[in-house]
């Protein structure tokens, strides 16, 4: 406590007393969210009026256009295959997680959260490698030779399981238990009782779960492009991020101009119908009448007792484990090999750029979104609340790849352009991650009874002393978490950054250089270094949760 | 000296009105209830004075000074809240200890103030303790000591006992009471339980609809009602409705449509005006029939007898006005049984009369 | 038709026993209330007989069946919830036609049970109506008619008034009770008040630490409670600490406080010289020109009468009423005191003192 950080602060009390000073550093907050998050994200789509001849000039080139359009069709097509198998496997194992007690539960849970700590880039190896050993890999996989389609699938849901179990047990949770009791004393089987009861009560949470899912999945770029390149179709079977992918990887097929027209086309396609989704999704599934007439008591009696609902729990686990856990594990396989020369120098380079990147975006993320977080947690009934609060959601909606193109655009029109390449990515890795920290934010925020600060001010505290003394230390480990969150995601992070710049040698870029010259062995060492980084980032993350949660209980 | 004037306050929140026109003035040191049921607008009071809420229009004056603009810190009014909110990152210590560090008290007289008040409040063993391992009781009494810790002579009660069990609810109140009367404060304490209020308050102030419709000293609220609503809310009320036949300076007399006359106190009301009369449970009687017995006022047999402890509740039928109650002293248990037949009479000074309401009689008498 | 017995129940979770080693008769039609403090196992005991909660030692009868290992959902309980827990995405009239609807009885039950179910709490005028439009009292009285709908013979109430307002509750309890009189179901509720218990049962459970600590009739348990904690949850007592100083041959008692002031009660068992405590109700202490010398502390005003309070020379505080309709003593005045002597209940004084025994949490 010596003398100047003290007085700083004090002024900073000091001043949040005034009602202009706090509304004042709000709009500032706003303003930064608006202009470098919100605007370059989706700053591509103007190009349809300022540079019509180029996205024409595709548009009139049958080879292109069809392309394109494939490539976006694929997208969509897998994302909504991959989000339903995900709902209807998701549902079954978020029920385990919320409302059933056993041994193990705590690995089970740390084990789910797993695949979000690995690079997409490494699963995409580690799948392909686990269903059929492509030539040049020296494991044995399974040797199921499957098509490209059906191999994005089996990839896909290695990454967005996890998100729809998490956020479907997140509104299973919230739900008043008792409403199930209740039917159940009312004569109501268990399946009744959640066919009845739950499940209509649940199409929020259905709603969130789905577009997250989606988005994921329409906006991965690593993993889809590696496994594509590891199966050797690379060039001929696209999704629509992994089209800019090969474009910026092989500029010798189309002309520049042609090269800019169908990345502008598809970051559009993918912005607006992602966009549109998000609005679509939750009218479709609010107003989705789950049929609640007709009950059949017998049916729902054998799907409540006996070998049924077993072999249901044994089911989920099984999909758990070989659809989901195995796959992503599979990498450590490599483990068994001799070990491969890296060059450690470009590695640890690498790694360095992407410990600041993931760093100074965090860091970022945390300062403005904790004014936003605040304003949206306390707001949720104002038209501004609402309204901010659907915007946080757009960087998570709209497709990566998409997301960097654009703000690569936005920002060269200002002059930033391949020499400030660092800055770029960083406010790239900015715009995504944003959303994780500040939807965490909200979360625990919601959880606290305003009557903490509300007391606190109430015996003297100016609003920022109640922010920092009383509020901040009981949301602390939720920013840590959150921030955690963004952290391993930007770690991971492929599409934007290849988007954006083609110079800035994250780990997840040189991993996809590695894999694009041959090099599996070296790609999949890295790529284990890569996870034993992130796996010890959420060990912490584990701890400082756990720890939360103990505090409360 | 902390007079706390409520002028005129207004309050909507989206089209709801949460305060209609309050106006209340709060003598130093006085311990006023805020009475009213769910949804009145007793929370919304409180929270205008102590600057958590901001008026539309009106104002609140401490010692005559306006502060309607003033920010809630500089007010000097301390909440103790519903749920507590003890810090749950700090421990009891340190909880008490917020104000005094906020305040950037000198570090020993803050430390006497904590102990002291710990002390009153015979937790001084806890200090150590982290909120989450008290229970509901001593949760509240550390609340309390955070609140007179901090050096405020006003102290604002949000149903402070609501989350304790019934029982000790009932001690508590004595104790909370007693504590803010030693320390001299003045209290706004907001409640839905009258007979919390009855027993804590120095004056009551009946809030509903955003309106306070009576304000007064319980004895004055309880006997003296200012509507048939706060007649029935304070303290359960038999209610008849009719017309007035009689009005003298020596009392009312309403008429039910069945042709029943009952007694009541004096009142404005001319003959024939339709009329609610209400009468206390607790002050109406019954008495076994008798030749000669002129002083009751209708007969009526027994439903059924309820033996609560202190009191014992009869409810009798009586045709033509439904079901009338009477609350005994719990001697009388063994007097009376169910299908006995009984005559119903009760002071006319204890039965008021009022002008029937223009909302009609049923939303007069809503309780929630 | 709903006869239950509970035989050597207990419940444990982990190490933490929340009922143990109750046995219960539960009468036909009788209305039983489990009453106490906060964390005595009063819910997790009716959670046990509604099949929600298996108990880890004991059985559960019902007309003389077992029905420990039957589901909650073939128990044929009705159930209803301190926070209520209506059905949101429902209509009243859909929420008191769930039963008879996952039953499948056909359309015509489901409109005439949940008719007449709706119509007997007085709520049919807004079947059509959703819980979050209705008042907390409005919602548990749907709720206790989704319940009865159920056909169910039993009732648990758990907590049923809790989260409404003082006023309400008053009101809601007359009614409950009249209810299911009229239906003639057989009751369980439970609840931290003893008010409510007083006024709603035929019988009164008390509990204390996962135990039965004393059960009878609300009268019963008023006049002549078996222990001090009784006798100091349920209503308001004076309790004054006393030694046994003399005894008749035919058993009458007299006994002196602690200020060496002597009173008279009634025939005990207790021995010359015993340490005891007795319990005397305030509406039992009138003034009288002669006894036991206290100082008013305080007067409160408590509606039909005035409380007062006072400090006795035996260091004792001791309450007593006057009716609202008498002069009242102010603060600081000299009265003397006496105990009605057929009121006053002596208990063997406890060996933690009266502090530990009385205690509420």
């Amino acid at each position: 406590m010596d003398g100047a950080p003290v007085s700083f602060l004090k002024r900073v009390d000091e001043l949040s007393g005034s009602s202009k000073v706090r509304r004042s550093w709000f709009a500032f907050a706003c303003a930064v969210f608006i202009i470098v998050i919100v605007v370059p994200s989706i700053f591509v789509v103007t190009k349809l009026f300022t540079d019509w001849g180029l996205v024409d000039s595709v548009i009139n080139n049958d080879g292109i256009r069809d392309t394109v359009l494939s490539a976006v069709a694929n997208s969509f097509s897998i994302a909504l295959v991959v989000t339903v198998i995900d709902i209807v496997v998701g549902l079954p194992m978020a029920w385990i997680m919320v409302r059933k007690d056993f041994k193990g539960k705590k690995w089970l849970d740390t084990l789910l959260d797993m695949p979000l700590a690995f690079p997409t880039a490494v699963l995409g190896i580690s799948v392909v490698m686990f269903w059929g050993a492509p030539e040049g890999v020296e494991l044995p996989g399974l040797g199921i030779v499957v098509s490209p389609y059906v191999m994005m699938i089996f990839l896909h849901i290695l990454f967005t399981y996890p998100y729809m179990v998490r956020s479907l047990s997140a509104i299973l949770e919230q739900i008043e238990p008792n409403f199930e009791t209740a039917a159940m004393t009312l004569g109501a089987s268990k399946w009744t009782a959640f066919r009845t009861i739950t499940l209509p009560l649940f199409r929020a949470g259905l709603a969130t779960g789905f577009i997250l899912c989606f988005a994921r999945s329409l906006s991965e770029t690593g993993g889809t492009y590696i496994a594509l390149t590891m199966m050797g179709v690379e060039s001929t079977f696209f999704t629509g991020p992994s089209f800019i992918s090969w474009l910026k990887s092989d500029t010798s097929v189309y002309s520049a101009d042609e090269m800019m027209g169908a990345q502008i086309l598809i970051s559009v396609i993918m912005i607006v119908l992602a966009l549109l989704l998000l609005v679509v999704v939750r009218k479709a599934i609010a107003g989705f009448h789950i049929p609640l007439k007709k009950v059949w008591p017998d049916l729902g009696r054998k799907l409540s007792r006996g070998p049924l609902p077993k072999a249901k729990d044994v089911l989920t686990i099984a999909f758990l484990l070989v659809v989901v856990l195995l796959p992503a594990f599979y990498i450590f396989m490599y483990l068994t090999q001799p070990i491969p020369d890296i060059d450690y120098g470009v590695l640890l380079g690498s790694i360095a750029t992407s410990f600041l990147v993931a760093g100074v975006a965090v860091a970022v993320d945390i300062v403005i979104g904790v004014p936003m977080a605040m304003y949206i947690a306390r707001h949720r009934d104002g038209k501004l609340g609402q309204t901010l609060d659907g915007l946080v959601n757009v960087p998570l909606i709209i497709p990566t790849t998409a997301l960097g193109f654009s703000l690569a655009l936005f920002w060269g029109g200002f002059g930033l352009s391949e020499s400030f390449a660092l800055l770029l990515v960083i406010l790239g890795h900015i715009s995504f991650t944003y959303p994780l920290v500040v939807r965490n934010l909200i979360g625990a925020i919601e959880e606290v009874d305003p009557a903490y600060e509300e007391v606190a001010m109430t015996l003297g505290a100016k609003p920022f002393q109640a922010f920092r003394k009383v509020l901040f230390p009981i949301v602390k480990s939720a920013v840590i978490a959150g921030g955690i969150l963004a952290f391993t995601r930007s770690l991971g992070e492929t599409g934007a950054t290849t988007a954006i710049s083609n110079t800035v040698n994250t780990v997840p870029i040189y991993i996809t250089k590695l894999v694009q010259s041959g090099d599996y062995t070296e790609a999949a060492m890295c790529s284990i270094v890569l996870i034993a980084i992130c796996f010890v980032i959420m060990l912490v993350l584990r701890l400082v949760t756990s720890r939360r949660s103990g505090r409360d209980a | 000296m902390p007079e706390i004037i409520l002028d005129d306050l207004r309050k909507e929140f989206d089209g709801v009105v949460a305060a209609d026109g309050l106006s209340l003035t709060i003598g130093d040191g006085e311990y006023v209830c805020i009475l009213g049921p769910t949804g009145a607008g007793k929370t919304t009071c409180m929270r205008m004075v102590c600057g958590l809420t901001k008026p539309d229009s009106g104002r609140v004056l401490m010692d005559g000074r306006d502060v309607t603009d003033d920010s809630v810190d500089s007010r000097n009014a301390t909440m103790l809240s519903q749920t507590y909110a003890l810090f749950p990152h700090l421990n009891v210590y340190d909880n008490v200890m917020f104000a005094p560090r906020i305040k950037e008290w000198p570090e020993d007289s803050s430390k006497q103030i904590v102990r002291s008040m710990l002390h009153m409040v015979h937790l001084e063993q806890k200090a150590e303790w982290k909120p989450g391992e008290l229970s509901g009781g001593q949760q509240q009494r550390i609340a309390l000591a955070r609140a007179l810790a901090s050096g405020s002579k006003v102290l604002l009660l949000d149903e402070p006992l609501r989350a304790l069990d019934a029982r000790l609810r009932i001690n508590l109140r004595k104790e909370l009471r007693s504590m803010a009367k030693e320390m001299g404060l003045t209290c706004i304490h907001v409640t839905h339980d009258q007979d919390e209020a009855l027993e804590m308050a120095d004056k009551i102030a009946v809030i509903r609809k955003g309106r306070i419709i009576q304000f007064g000293t319980p004895r004055e609220v309880f006997e003296d009602p200012a509507t048939p609503f706060v007649a029935n809310f304070v303290g359960r009320s038999n209610v008849i409705v009719g017309r007035v036949v009689e009005s003298t300076p020596e009392g009312t007399i309403v008429e039910t449509q069945s042709g029943m006359r009952f007694p009541a106190r004096p009142s404005d009301l001319a003959a024939g005006d339709e009329a609610v009369l209400t009468v206390k449970v607790g002050f109406t009687k019954i008495t076994r029939m008798q030749e000669g017995q002129p002083s009751a006022v209708c007969v009526g047999t027994i439903e059924r007898i309820l033996y609560e402890g202190v009191t014992v509740t009869v409810e009798i039928a009586v045709e033509g006005v439904g079901l009338l109650s009477a609350k005994l002293p719990n001697r009388k248990y063994e007097e009376y049984s169910p299908g006995d037949s009984v005559g119903v009479y009760w002071m006319p000074d204890k039965a008021s009369v009022f002008p029937m309401p223009p909302e009609g009689i049923e939303d007069e008498m809503r309780l929630d | 038709m709903a006869r239950i017995k509970l035989e050597r129940i207990s419940m444990r979770f982990g190490d933490f026993y929340a009922v143990r080693d109750i046995s219960l008769d539960i009468n036909n039609g009788e209305y039983v209330t489990i009453l106490g403090p906060s964390g005595c196992g009063k819910t997790t005991l009716i959670k046990v007989i509604s099949g929600i909660w298996r108990p880890t030692e004991g059985k559960v009868y019902v007309d003389g069946m077992d029905v420990t290992d039957i589901p909650m959902e073939d128990r044929d309980v009705g159930y209803v919830f301190q926070n209520i827990a209506l059905f949101p995405h429902m209509s009243l009239k859909e929420n008191v036609a769930y039963s008879p609807r996952v039953k499948d009885q056909g359309d015509e039950a489901m409109e005439s049970l949940s008719t007449e179910y709706l119509e007997l709490v007085g709520m049919l005028a807004r079947a059509g109506m959703f819980p979050d439009e209705l008042s907390g009292g409005e919602q548990q009285k749907v709720a206790i008619a989704r319940a009865l709908a159920s056909g169910s013979k039993m009732l648990m109430l758990d907590e049923p008034l809790s989260a409404l307002d003082a006023r309400v509750r008053v009101e809601l309890r007359y009614e409950l009770r009249r209810l299911v009189k009229k239906l003639g179901i057989t009751v369980l509720h439970v609840t931290h008040d003893q008010e409510e218990a007083m006024s709603v049962s035929d019988r009164i459970v008390l509990m204390r630490y996962g135990a039965i600590a004393e059960v009878g009739t609300p009268l019963e348990i008023y006049r002549r409670p078996k222990s001090v904690f009784a006798a100091n949850f349920i209503g308001e007592t004076n309790l004054l600490e006393c030694t046994v100083s003399d005894k008749s041959k035919n058993g009458k008692t007299k006994l002196k406080l602690r200020g060496g002031e002597e009173i008279r009660a009634s025939k005990t068992d207790f021995k010359v010289g015993d340490p005891v405590v007795i319990s005397v109700r305030p509406e039992h202490v009138y003034t009288a020109t002669d006894g036991l010398e206290a100082e008013v502390t305080a007067v409160v005003f408590m509606g039909t009468y005035w409380r007062v309070r006072t400090t006795a020379a035996s260091r004792d505080f001791v309450e007593y009423n006057v009716s609202s309709d008498d002069e009242v003593p102010s603060i600081g005045d000299r009265v003397h005191l006496v105990f009605n002597k057929k009121a006053i209940v002596v208990f063997e004084r406890p060996r933690g003192g009266i502090e530990g025994e009385i205690k509420l949490e």
